[in-house]
């Protein structure tokens, strides 16, 4: 039997149900709306993997540098070393498309294609094993059609499976609303898809986290709430059957 | 009288929760009080032991104001559910506070995080109180399946569990399904002395 080449998430749970790992090379979109734990869980995966020798980089669409950095400082998971050290590497991707001159509204099908350039050189100068963009919504906003969309998502997945680094695309949704992507594109490039979302109890919203597709692995498809806390980051334990 | 009822369910308590993995303990709410108070004394004469108390029916700051000794007892960790929910948002090294009572799935973590923490060879016990609490703020239907979840991870990992149900409170018909899961039922009643 061939063994499988997995990247353990660090989140045991998660690990378990989709049969130690995820297949090395994979792209992931990681859905969910706003305040549904998609930064903190790719954060984790990448702090896990630092932890265990694997480099990574997190470029950031979203949100400035040193609000991310303030933000995981809570989290016990969190280790600053590993930013100081370079296992952990934090690039606000806005100051890159400056720096290239990539300051339009929207992107043409060149400017694109020098955008995927630096992604792919950074991720091979750094020799990264994990890669997170946050969130590719935002990336996808500047492309201007379809065409462009699933091209450069492919071609990212791609280069980044040939140097065997896994990767989380971020995709933000409305809340409860069950659709994976903004562009309707994103998820059949996608090796795998993991949904945020969650349900109402009582008045209180319980997160919930889904692996909606996994390739190359027997995964669950049942419904795990999500706990958040400072101590332990992302845990995850099975939904209990409320009425939703 | 108190104190007489006080070690009369001390003593049950203790002999019941030695011999089984889990026992479930009926009372009138009148008695809650001194059915509290004996098992805190029973926790600190066992300073070997690892407890966890789960506290639905009071605020853990309002237990501590209560039952003094209980600040200096190392052997003791709390889960409150309700303060938050409450508006108190005061935080203490000894309690993990959860949102709301609501949140059973979170509640089943930390549970276990905490367990997770302590020696293999440390005899471990959880209290609950309460499952007629649990109740009052969740459909009957999901506090069976945490319950029966609780109780099989627990046993999994040989923790020994004390379940509390107040006879006035809460759906009794749930409240009987749930309490009859334990290996053992204590009925507290005045007479019982």
């Amino acid at each position: 039997m061939v063994e499988k080449d997995l990247c353990t998430t660090g989140i045991e749970e998660l690990d378990i149900q989709i049969g130690g790992g995820i297949p090395t090379g994979s792209t992931i979109l990681m859905v969910g709306s706003s305040g549904s734990g998609k930064t903190t869980l790719g954060m984790q995966f990448l702090i896990n993997g630092a932890k265990q020798g694997e480099r990574g980089v997190f470029f950031t669409i979203t949100e400035p540098l040193f609000k991310l950095t303030k933000n995981m400082e809570g989290f016990k998971f969190y280790d600053k070393k590993l930013i100081e050290s370079g296992m952990v590497n934090l690039i606000d991707l806005r100051i890159i498309s400056e720096r290239l001159g990539l300051d339009t509204e929207k992107y043409t099908v060149e400017d694109a294609a020098a955008l995927l350039d630096v992604l792919k050189d950074i991720a091979d100068e750094l020799n990264v094993k994990r890669l997170i963009i946050d969130s590719i919504t935002a990336l996808c906003y500047r492309l201007q059609t379809k065409e462009m969309i699933r091209d450069f998502i492919f071609k990212l997945g791609a280069s980044l499976a040939a140097m065997k680094c896994t990767t989380f695309l971020t995709s933000e949704v409305p809340p409860r609303v069950f659709q994976y992507s903004q562009y309707g594109i994103e998820e059949f490039i996608a090796d795998g898809i993991i949904f945020l979302g969650d349900v109402e109890r009582k008045g209180d919203l319980i997160r919930t986290f889904q692996v909606i597709k996994m390739r190359g692995t027997a995964h669950s498809r049942s419904k795990f709430a999500m706990s958040i806390s400072s101590k332990n980051g992302v845990e995850l334990a099975p939904l209990l059957k409320s009425k939703e | 009288m108190a104190n007489t009822l006080i070690d009369g369910l001390k003593e049950r308590i203790s002999k019941a929760i030695t011999i089984n993995q889990s026992v479930g303990i009926i009372l009138p709410g009148n008695n809650y009080s001194d059915l509290v108070q004996a098992l805190f004394e029973h926790i600190i004469s066992r300073p070997e032991d690892a407890w966890v108390y789960v506290t639905i029916t009071k605020p853990y700051e309002n237990l501590i104001k209560q039952f003094g000794d209980l600040s200096d007892a190392r052997n003791i960790k709390f889960i409150d559910c309700i303060s938050r929910a409450a508006g108190i948002s005061k935080a203490d090294p000894n309690c993990i506070f959860i949102e709301s009572p609501t949140m059973l799935e979170k509640l089943g973590l930390e549970i276990i995080n905490i367990f997770k923490e302590v020696d293999e060879n440390t005899d471990k016990y959880l209290i609950l109180d309460s499952l007629s609490t649990l109740i009052i703020y969740n459909d009957p239907e999901i506090v069976t399946e945490f319950f029966y979840h609780l109780e099989n991870k627990t046993r999994a990992r040989n923790i020994h569990t004390i379940s509390l149900a107040i006879e006035e409170e809460g759906a009794d018909k749930y409240l009987n399904k749930l309490i009859y899961l334990n290996d053992k039922i204590l009925k507290v009643r005045d007479s019982f002395i």
